[in-house]
Order: C-alpha cells, then sequence, then structure tokens
C-alpha cells in the first residue's frame, strides 16, 4: 500500500503558499504540460485515469468534461465547487489553506481541457481564512504570470474569481451553486438541461470539486497509469482524502489511496475515544446512510459502499461510540436537512420536516412505537423524487437509523429511556 | 416528428414537447400543480411524476420532453401512483384543511388532485402543524390579498410577475418548510394584470380582493363571454348567479389574451350594479317620462322618425358597446329613413395591453367594438351630422330627431352640458340598459339587454370578430337590442319582423365586403380574423 502523500504533499509547506514556493516544489509543471497537449488529449488522460468526482456523486470526471460542446459560442466557464457544507467534511479546507496553487492549477488545466477562460471558485462564506489565502493565491498567480492573458507563456487566457457564498448548504448543490453565483435566490435548477451544455449566466459550465481538480492535476503531472495503480480496482483509483471525525483519537484529514478498509482508517488516526466499543459511523458525510459496527471491514470505496446501501460520499467519515444516542444523533442530522432545504420541491421540503418531527417526538419520550412505523413509512417517499439531492441526502441516515438500529429504539421506547441525556463533550486536554 | 405512447396511447408530438402536453393530446391528465403552459418549467411541486421506460426513477412530466421515438410512459403505474399519494400527503400536512370556510373550495387544484390521487386519512397530528401567524390576510396590492397558511410554494404567482407581466413583485423569501411568497419591501403587487395571479393560483393563498368570500364558486354559472373593457376583447367566462354577473374570469384564446386579463377588465361587470338599470319603456308625458308599452313606445318613435324630416335631419347616433348586428340594423333604420347622419360615438381609453405568444395586444377604445360598428355601416356619409357635431357643438339643436342607441354610450352620458345639447333636437330618443342622465333627458327610453343577457358578435382591435352569448335572460320588459331594433324596422319594412343575431350576421356578410360571406356559425371559437381588413375608414356599406 502506498503511503506516499500525494494530494496532501504540501500540507506543513507553508512556502507553497507562493507561486515560487510551490513551483520549488515542483508545482505548475503538470499545467505546463498540459499546455503542450490538446485539449482533447487532456481530456482523455483524465477519462483513462478514471477520475471520479470526490464531491459527492462520484461521477467520472473525464465523461463530465467532455459533454461540453467544443463548438459553441458561447463563453464556457470552470466552476470549482468549494462549498464544502457537508456535516463532517473538511477536506477541501485543508487543500485550499495549505496549498492553494493545486487547485488554482487544476482549474487551469480544465479550463484548458473545455475550452473555458474562466474560473469561478465558489467557496464557503465560512471559510473565511481559506477565501483570503486563495485570494492572495490568485493575485500572486496574476502576478507570476499563472493566470491572465498567456498563462505561462502559452497564449491561452484564463481568468480566475474567488466568489463566496453566504452560507446556504444547498449552495453547494451545483446548480444551486450556479443561481447563487448569478446573484439569484439559490435553489437548484431542474435537469436537464445539464450544466455542461446550459450552466452559469446560460453557458457551456464544468463544475469539479476542489479535490477532483487537485487530483486532475496529479493525473496530467504522472499520468493516467500512475493513477489507476492506486485504488480498489478500474472504478475507484486515485488518492483519496478521508475527513475523520467523532469519537477517536486523532480526528483530521487522512490521505489514504482509495478502497482501504474502514479499519485501517480507525487505526490510522489512534483508535476509539479512550478505547471505547465501536457503535456506528458514517462513511461518506451527513447523507450517507450509517454502517454498524460489523462493517467495519467494508473497503471505502464508491462501489464497495453502494452495494452496502451507502456511499462514499465526500468522504467524511463520523465515528460513534457505544455511548451514542443513535436517534439524538440522527435528529440532529435531521434537523440539519429541515433547515437547509430550500424549501422549492415538495417532498424535500415537507418531508425533510415531517422526519424531524417524528424524530423529535421518539427522542422526546412523548413517542411510541407507532411513530418509529410512520417514520419507517415516510422517509422512502422524500427520497427519489425530490428535484435535487437533498432530497435524498436528508432521507439516507434515517432510513439507515430505521433499517438498522429499530431494535434498540423499540427497546429503549419499552424502557422509557428517551429523552437521552445529553452527551458530555470531549474535555479540551483529552482531544488531539 | 418523434412520437411517445402514454398509458397505452401514442401519439405523436412535436419535438420538445413536454409529457404534460403530450398527455393532454390522447386524453391523459397528468396532476401538476407547478407547470403552467405559458411559464418557464421548474418541476418543484413534483407532482407530475410518471414512470418511463428504460429509466430508472420516476421521472417529472413537466420537465421531460419528447425528444426521439418510441418514449413509453405510465402515469398510473403502481410507482407513479405511489409518489402521487406521496406527494399529496406531504402537501397536506401542513396544510389548514379548512375548505369550509376557504375562499377556493370547489376550484381549489389540492381537492380536486385529493380526490383522485389522495388517501382520506391523514397521519400528520394536527397541533404539529407548520402555521404562519399573522400571514392569514395580507394584502400584497389593491388587488390580491395572501394567506400563507394556505400556499403550496408552487411560485406560480412569482413566476407569472417575473415573465409575464415583467413587473417582479413576488419573490420566496425564507427556507425549507417555512418559504415563503411575499413582496419585496415599498414594492407592493400593483400591474395591470395583478389579478390573474389569483386566477393561476392553485389553492387559496392568493384571492381576489374584489370577489373574496362574496359567492360560493359552484353557485356559480358559468358562460363563454368577452370583456367589454375595452377593444382587445379578451375572452372571457362570465360567472353569475341569478341574473348577476359574479366575476370575469380569462377564458383562453392564444390569438387573443391567451389565459390573462387586466384588472380593469374585470372590474369593468361592476359597473352593472353601480349604475342605475332602465327596467321598462318610458314616454314622456306632459313633461315627465311615465312608464308605457314597447308597442306604444316603438310606435312613437317610428312616428317621429318618419314626421320630423321636415323640421331637420334624423340623426343617429351609436356606440362602441353596440353588437356589430345591432349597428347593422340601426344602419338600415337610418337607411330607411333616407338619413345619412349615422354615427358612433367612443371614448379613448388608456393602452392596455394584455401579453400573448404573438407578444401581445393592445387596445385603446373604451368600448369593445368601435371596429364592428364601423363595419356595420354606422360611418357618417360626407357633410352630414357625425357624432362630434351632436356631442361638442351645437348640431343637434338642427335636428327633428335623434335616436341613441346607447344610453351609456360614453363619458358624454353623464355629462348635463352634452345632455342638454342632445336636448336641443325636437325629439330624442334613447335606448339602452343605464338609467343615465341622457335616458332621464329623452322622450322615448327603451331598455335593452346589457352584453350578458343578448348575443352577438365584437369585432376587436386586431380585425378579429368574436361570438358572445347569452349567459342569462333579460329582466322582463327588457329586451335585446336586436329585438327591439328589428322590430322598429319592421315599422317601415315588414321583411325584419324576425329576426336573431344570427340571421342579422348572416344578411350583414352579404352586404359588408369586409365580412366576406361569413357565416354567424362558421365563426371559430377562438374568433375568425376578417379576411379583408378595410385599410382607411371603412365606407357606409349596408346603409
Amino acid at each position: 500500500m502506498s503511503t506516499e502523500r500525494v494530494l496532501m504533499r504540501n500540507v506543513g509547506r507553508p512556502e507553497a503558499l507562493t507561486v515560487r514556493g510551490y513551483r520549488e516544489g515542483g508545482g505548475y509543471d503538470a499545467l505546463a504540460k498540459a499546455l503542450r497537449l490538446q485539449p482533447e488529449e487532456v481530456i482523455e488522460e483524465v477519462k483513462r485515469s478514471g477520475l471520479r468526482g470526490r464531491g459527492g456523486a462520484g461521477f467520472p470526471c473525464g465523461a463530465k468534461w467532455s459533454f461540453v460542446p467544443r463548438q459553441t459560442p458561447k463563453p464556457k466557464y470552470i466552476v470549482c465547487n468549494a462549498d464544502e457544507s457537508e456535516p463532517g467534511t473538511f477536506k477541501d479546507r485543508l487543500l485550499m489553506e495549505h496549498d492553494p496553487h493545486q487547485l488554482i492549477e487544476g482549474c487551469i488545466i480544465a479550463g484548458w481541457a473545455v475550452g473555458a477562460n474562466t474560473t469561478y471558485i465558489y467557496i464557503r462564506g465560512e471559510y473565511t481564512k481559506a477565501a483570503a489565502i486563495l485570494e492572495s493565491a490568485v493575485r500572486d498567480a496574476y502576478d507570476s504570470g499563472v493566470l491572465g492573458t498567456n498563462v505561462l507563456g502559452s497564449g491561452f487566457r484564463h481568468d480566475m474569481v474567488v466568489h463566496r457564498g453566504a452560507g446556504a448548504y444547498i449552495c453547494g448543490e451545483e446548480t444551486g451553486m450556479l443561481e447563487s453565483l448569478e446573484g439569484k435566490r439559490g435553489q437548484p435548477r431542474v435537469k436537464p438541461p445539464f450544466p455542461a451544455v446550459v450552466g452559469a449566466f446560460g453557458c457551456p459550465t464544468v463544475i469539479n470539486n476542489v479535490e477532483t481538480l487537485c487530483c486532475a492535476t496529479h493525473i496530467l503531472l504522472r499520468g493516467a497509469d500512475w493513477f489507476k495503480s492506486i485504488g480498489t480496482d478500474e472504478r475507484n483509483t486515485g488518492p483519496k482524502l478521508y475527513a475523520i471525525s467523532g469519537h477517536v483519537e486523532r480526528p483530521g484529514t487522512y490521505e489514504y489511496p482509495i478502497g482501504v478498509p474502514f479499519q485501517t482508517l480507525l487505526d490510522g488516526c489512534g483508535g476509539m475515544y479512550r478505547g471505547r466499543e465501536l457503535k456506528a459511523f458514517i462513511p461518506g458525510g451527513a447523507s450517507a446512510p450509517m454502517m454498524k459496527a460489523s462493517d467495519r471491514g467494508i473497503k471505502m470505496d464508491f462501489d464497495t459502499l453502494a452495494k452496502a446501501g451507502s456511499m462514499l460520499g465526500s468522504a467524511a467519515v463520523i465515528v460513534m461510540d457505544e455511548t451514542t444516542c443513535m436517534v439524538r444523533a440522527t435528529l440532529r442530522l435531521a434537523k440539519f436537512f429541515a433547515h437547509e432545504s430550500c424549501g422549492q420541491c415538495t417532498p424535500c421540503r415537507e418531508g425533510t420536516n415531517w422526519m424531524k418531527i417524528l424524530l423529535q417526538r421518539i427522542h422526546s419520550g412523548q413517542g411510541s412505537e407507532a411513530d418509529l412505523d410512520l417514520l419507517a413509512r415516510v422517509v422512502p417517499n422524500v427520497g427519489g423524487i425530490s428535484l435535487c439531492a437533498l432530497g435524498d441526502a436528508a432521507q439516507g441516515p434515517v432510513r439507515s437509523l430505521v433499517d438498522k438500529f429499530s431494535d434498540e429504539i423499540r427497546e429503549n421506547l419499552r424502557a422509557g429511556r428517551y429523552p437521552t441525556p445529553a452527551p458530555r463533550y470531549f474535555d479540551q486536554g483529552a482531544a488531539a | 416528428m418523434p412520437t411517445v405512447t402514454i398509458d397505452g396511447r401514442t401519439v405523436e408530438v412535436a419535438a420538445g414537447t413536454n409529457l404534460i402536453e403530450a398527455g393532454l393530446k390522447v386524453g391523459v391528465q397528468i396532476p401538476h400543480y407547478c407547470y403552467h403552459p405559458r411559464l418557464s418549467v421548474v418541476g418543484q411541486c413534483r407532482m407530475c411524476m410518471v414512470e418511463i421506460e428504460g429509466m430508472g426513477k420516476l421521472q417529472a412530466a413537466c420537465s421531460t420532453q419528447v425528444m426521439k421515438d418510441g418514449m413509453v410512459v405510465r402515469t398510473t403505474s403502481p410507482n407513479a401512483d405511489e409518489a402521487q399519494r406521496a406527494i399529496m400527503e406531504f402537501l397536506l400536512i401542513n396544510h389548514p384543511l379548512d375548505c369550509p370556510i376557504c375562499d377556493q373550495a370547489g376550484e381549489c387544484g389540492l381537492q380536486d388532485y385529493s380526490y383522485k390521487h389522495g388517501q382520506a386519512f391523514s397521519r400528520f397530528r394536527y397541533d404539529e402543524k407548520r402555521t404562519y401567524p399573522e400571514k392569514e390576510r395580507i394584502p400584497l396590492g389593491p388587488t390580491v390579498m395572501l394567506n400563507m397558511n394556505r400556499c403550496i410554494q408552487c411560485t406560480r404567482c412569482v413566476r407569472f410577475t417575473e415573465e409575464i407581466a415583467k413587473t417582479s413583485e413576488l419573490g420566496f423569501f425564507q427556507r425549507g418548510s417555512h418559504a415563503e411568497i411575499g413582496t419585496f419591501p415599498g414594492k407592493p403587487l400593483d400591474n395591470p394584470l395583478s389579478t390573474c395571479v389569483v386566477d393561476i393560483c392553485p389553492v387559496g393563498a392568493l384571492t381576489s380582493t374584489r370577489f373574496r368570500f362574496a359567492e360560493r364558486v359552484w353557485y356559480l354559472d358559468k358562460s363563454p363571454s368577452l370583456c367589454t373593457g375595452c377593444d382587445v376583447g379578451c375572452n372571457i367566462t362570465l360567472e353569475h348567479k341569478r341574473g348577476a354577473i359574479k366575476r370575469y374570469k380569462p377564458r383562453q384564446n392564444p390569438d387573443v389574451n391567451d389565459f390573462w386579463m387586466c384588472d380593469h377588465g374585470r372590474s369593468t361587470h361592476e359597473r352593472y350594479r353601480e349604475v342605475p338599470r332602465l327596467a321598462f319603456p318610458q314616454i314622456r308625458r306632459n313633461g315627465a317620462l311615465a312608464a308605457t308599452g314597447w308597442k306604444e313606445a316603438l310606435d312613437h318613435v317610428a312616428h317621429n322618425l318618419r314626421s320630423r324630416r321636415s323640421e331637420g335631419a334624423i340623426a343617429f347616433l351609436g356606440s362602441g358597446f353596440l353588437s356589430t348586428e345591432e349597428a347593422f340594423l340601426l344602419a338600415k333604420i337610418a337607411a330607411v329613413v333616407d338619413s345619412p347622419h349615422h354615427s358612433i360615438w367612443v371614448d379613448s381609453g388608456p393602452a392596455r395591453q394584455i401579453p400573448n405568444p404573438q407578444g401581445g395586444i393592445t387596445g385603446h377604445d373604451a368600448a369593445p367594438n368601435r371596429r364592428g360598428a364601423e363595419l356595420a355601416g354606422l360611418v357618417p356619409a360626407a357633410g352630414a351630422v357625425a357624432s362630434e357635431d351632436l356631442l361638442l357643438e351645437g348640431g343637434a339643436a338642427k335636428c327633428g330627431a335623434i335616436f341613441v342607441a346607447d344610453s351609456d354610450f360614453g363619458r358624454a352620458a353623464y355629462d348635463p352640458k352634452v345632455v342638454e345639447r342632445l336636448r336641443e333636437a325636437k325629439f330624442l330618443a334613447v335606448m339602452g340598459w343605464a338609467d343615465s342622465p341622457l335616458a332621464r333627458a329623452a322622450d322615448v327610453v327603451l331598455p335593452v339587454a346589457t352584453h350578458a343577457e343578448r348575443s352577438g358578435t365584437f369585432v376587436n382591435v386586431d380585425w378579429r370578430v368574436q361570438r358572445f352569448e347569452q349567459a342569462f335572460p333579460a329582466p322582463p320588459q327588457v329586451r335585446p337590442g336586436v329585438e327591439a331594433l328589428a322590430d322598429l324596422l319592421s315599422r317601415f319594412d315588414s321583411k325584419w319582423s324576425t329576426v336573431t343575431p344570427a340571421t342579422v350576421f348572416d344578411l350583414m356578410a352579404e352586404e359588408v365586403a369586409a365580412f366576406g360571406g361569413l357565416r354567424y356559425g362558421e365563426i371559430a371559437a377562438e374568433g375568425t380574423k376578417l379576411a379583408r381588413i378595410p385599410e382607411a375608414a371603412p365606407a357606409g356599406a349596408g346603409a
């Protein structure tokens, strides 16, 4: 197993914040290489690498780039999705705060590949530090001739704008992001048409996650074959950042080849907090259905987790130990989704709120097993028919609660254990 | 063109047609709330979920277009049914469910689809309903009231103000289950088309300030008619009860008003309540008007039209409110008494613009049928006494008799100076529905039907002949204008004793070239555009 840090190679190397320092570490070589290739060759290389989107959906990146029409009188855009707001996810923040030029390089490569002259980096509003770092990095890149009318002397023009969001989870959904970017209320659009054809300002647009674009940089530099050699199989390739939080000794962002078993992740961050027992974990951010402790050996890649009824999502791993009240934990997530639903489509607007109400009732001690049964029947209606993925996301954790933990809930209901006491938070000294 | 099969029925549609429209072509109604044929597709109510062969997930019919041959759609498969039931349940969990006191009851999308796609029981606790306190009665502007508790967030109203009215007064605020419709601070919903948002609101959230809680809609009878507010000729559904008009609603006609009509037009029927009505024929005896019968009144008019010719001109004044047939008969009467003095008066109004798929249509007159009346012959011959002479100058004094065919022909009928001027004629007969000052000054008063009580045609600003139908009968002593005028005409020429608007129109079409042999029964539902549009003012044909 490769233990080389690829995406995180510049973490802890503050000199990489400047163009000069970044170049000393081999930065912008990938861009120079890409500019010598034809755009089609760049797309082909990314396609061959098997790179799948790191934002959550896992859509093949090369295919997405190839959907952009080549012959069009309209301008084309790259939009970098840096609106990292999935609960539990903090991998992109690390990349932007420690290695902004890696992202800038990836954006320009994507721009060259699809023929876009502008990149918008839509960054989460709360990421003030990352936004400041990115903005100064973009300025530095303009000053050094990396951005502007003549990228690295190639004659290719590329501009970059860092656009800060205003604090809505829904703006991480790609079309919601475009609406927000255009200055409108951030709510998803109906698809089709897909952004590759009608995106930002009505023009063809590629929307990629921060980590995806960073991966593209390395694919160009070291080749698709190298990228493919990392990972589980043909469909799950490359290095991957896992953001691990919850009841572990050393929470944080860790880089592994995609598809390492969950147990490896757990061991890598020092094991369970104070040696407690694992009860459940969320493998891919708040919208991924929860897994039980018995699944600890599962490979953390797109297809294995999908087969197991969950998803890799943004690879935000939330670990819960034996002291966790599953209803309370799920209620917290349900409240989040009910709060963040944009309110335009019916199943999500009404369904997220209804799930929250039912969980609240169960947790308050006023509920009964009938409420749990009702919850089980309401949940499937929330996903699948909503306008965007938020409805699907919201029902994920609740569905897994009903599927996997209903025996425990029934027992607790019968024994009158709700509401459970508020959890005791980590004392400052023990947290790593 | 690609074909699509919906619930086993195959139909060929233009590429890009969405499934809701394609379904309508084969008689399959796919339930929907947010979709409207003239508004952008947002696919957000999720009511129109259907199953498409070869696609794993259910798809929204409104945003799915038929692009290539062979799409097979099922709207009533178990999965689609379940999705529609689930959406109905979601829409209703936070809905007040107080239909008995809701003004929309009877024409409510939630009620209709509940019967068809919903369930009869509730799984949601009443005390947990989301409400919008203090937002039950928000005036969005002068014409529209919002009750946020009833809203289902379909945003049709928001899109209407953005895309059709192009005024963008409404917005979608807040998030999640607290999302709400509202206006921006200091910018009320106040545009000429504002009440259309009430029509397109599928639920009781938006109600018309003028109509709300005035009637239970299931007690209203409905008749196809035309608006008389201007010369656009908006097609309307005239809703009435016991001989009184309760409201106008636009009736779709893509060539004229499409789905819309203006607030002014909606309010025009209120005039029938505000202005006193002529209820029976009257005749002046010893200086005062006294009730009489139709025979005596018409005999008196006929006698005067005949005998006063030596005392001066016999003038006929029509209006833009006459139907084309009435105008034609009036011109005929002028012809039989050998008078060239026949004209109309039409007030001009503000420009009234109604959007339609052709880009819109604008009316400038304050009456619906100036063009029809002129085509029918109410154009003064050269040198004759015209309406301007009668109303603006002392032309009436030169007249032996004046016959005014509309007591409510315009603002001038209420102007004491104009009434005084017209009164200078030796004999003044006034026909009409309104008991206006002009009618009170007449020697003979003939009460006739309003446009809701008669049938006929109007010719709009685009030279489109449109029919309107009698919605309810006129009061006992009141006769439709065509009947009254024909009765008067038969005193000169007996062949006119029995006519209907249809026979008059057909006769007129033979005589007047502009109507080009059109027949009353052949006027299309959306109106018939005249084939030969007169370039200048039409000649006094028919006279």
